[in-house]
């Protein structure tokens, strides 16, 4: 239930990111250990309606596996000028 | 498309860690020790809180900030016992985070407080979480829920210094097992400290007391206050 709250703090990382890169962020990578208390799909499903209709769109998120109680954001993919 | 893939290394709530921080540096330069009490709704928060503010002196310098999606139920039967006591109401939110303890605690001088209880929503996921700048998490599982819940919810028996196994007098009328519970409970955090209480009868109340006693007076040790 609180994974729309953690998609939303990934976007905003993003989103601060975004404020000084020129290049288009395509993708963001987060690791969710098992021990994190996140649901995976729940994850996507919100990360997906917020990033819907956002300057971002479309931005993918990839989801690795971390370690214990692990929740990070791990890498950015920006499109090649 | 060509992509190049930066790097990104910090924790996803880490705004929340930073609020957090903040939290635990002003505790700690007030000399507060803090407790965020976790559990499924109905496993006895607000029971195992009476019980405990009911036992402390009048001159105890306690305070309780106590979390749920609505009402005010919570701090009206905490309030009875003459401490400070504010609700936080979620709104709909399944936890706590560290803006609201931050809103919380606003007005309230921590250099006149020695110990601080946080209620969070009932819930045994999404507050494991977040850091509310919390010297301990207790966990509080009670005897007529399901001795596998440790399994099912190893987040917060992970992160949770105690484990609370409240009820007990209800023990000869459920079939609760509660050697496998303290079993499940040590698969996942070995090592966990694990008191057997009742704040219906008050059994094993002491044992919470002194335990918590101990774990503010190890904390100002580790802290050099």
């Amino acid at each position: 239930m609180h994974e729309l709250g953690i998609a939303g703090s990934v976007l905003e990382a993003v989103r601060e990111r975004a404020a000084t890169e020129r290049a288009r962020i395509i993708r963001v990578g987060v690791r969710i250990g098992p021990l994190a208390g996140v649901d995976r799909n729940s994850l996507a499903f919100c990360f997906d309606a917020i990033v819907k209709g956002s300057e971002f769109e479309p931005l993918a998120l990839e989801v690795e596996d971390g370690a214990a109680d692990e929740l990070a954001l791990s890498f950015l993919d920006l499109e090649d000028q | 498309m060509t992509t190049t893939r930066v790097p990104l290394e910090r924790k996803v709530l880490s705004e929340n860690d930073r609020l957090a921080s903040d939290l635990r540096t002003r505790f700690r330069d007030n000399g507060v020790f803090c407790l965020n009490l976790i559990s499924s709704p109905g496993s006895g928060k607000t029971s195992l809180l009476e019980r405990t503010l009911g036992s402390f002196d009048p001159s105890r310098r306690v305070a309780v900030l106590t979390g749920d999606i609505q009402t005010d139920c919570d701090a009206v039967r905490l309030g009875r016992f003459g401490f400070p006591v504010r609700q936080i109401t979620t709104a709909g939110a399944c936890h706590l985070d560290g803006r609201m303890i931050d809103r919380a605690l606003e007005g309230w001088d921590l250099a006149n407080m020695d110990l601080l209880f946080i209620e969070n929503v009932g819930n045994l996921v999404c507050p494991t979480s977040y850091d509310l700048g919390e010297h301990a998490k207790v966990v509080t599982l009670s005897v007529t829920e399901g001795e596998e819940k440790p399994l099912k919810y190893p987040g917060i028996f992970f992160k949770a210094k105690l484990m609370l196994l409240n009820k007990i007098d209800l023990l000869p009328y459920v079939p609760f097992d509660k050697e496998l519970a303290r079993r499940n409970a040590e698969t996942i955090h070995p090592g966990i400290e694990i008191l057997e209480i009742s704040c219906t009868t008050g059994q094993g109340v002491n044992d919470w007391l002194k335990w918590i006693e101990a774990a503010a007076r190890s904390n100002a040790q580790a802290i050099g206050a």
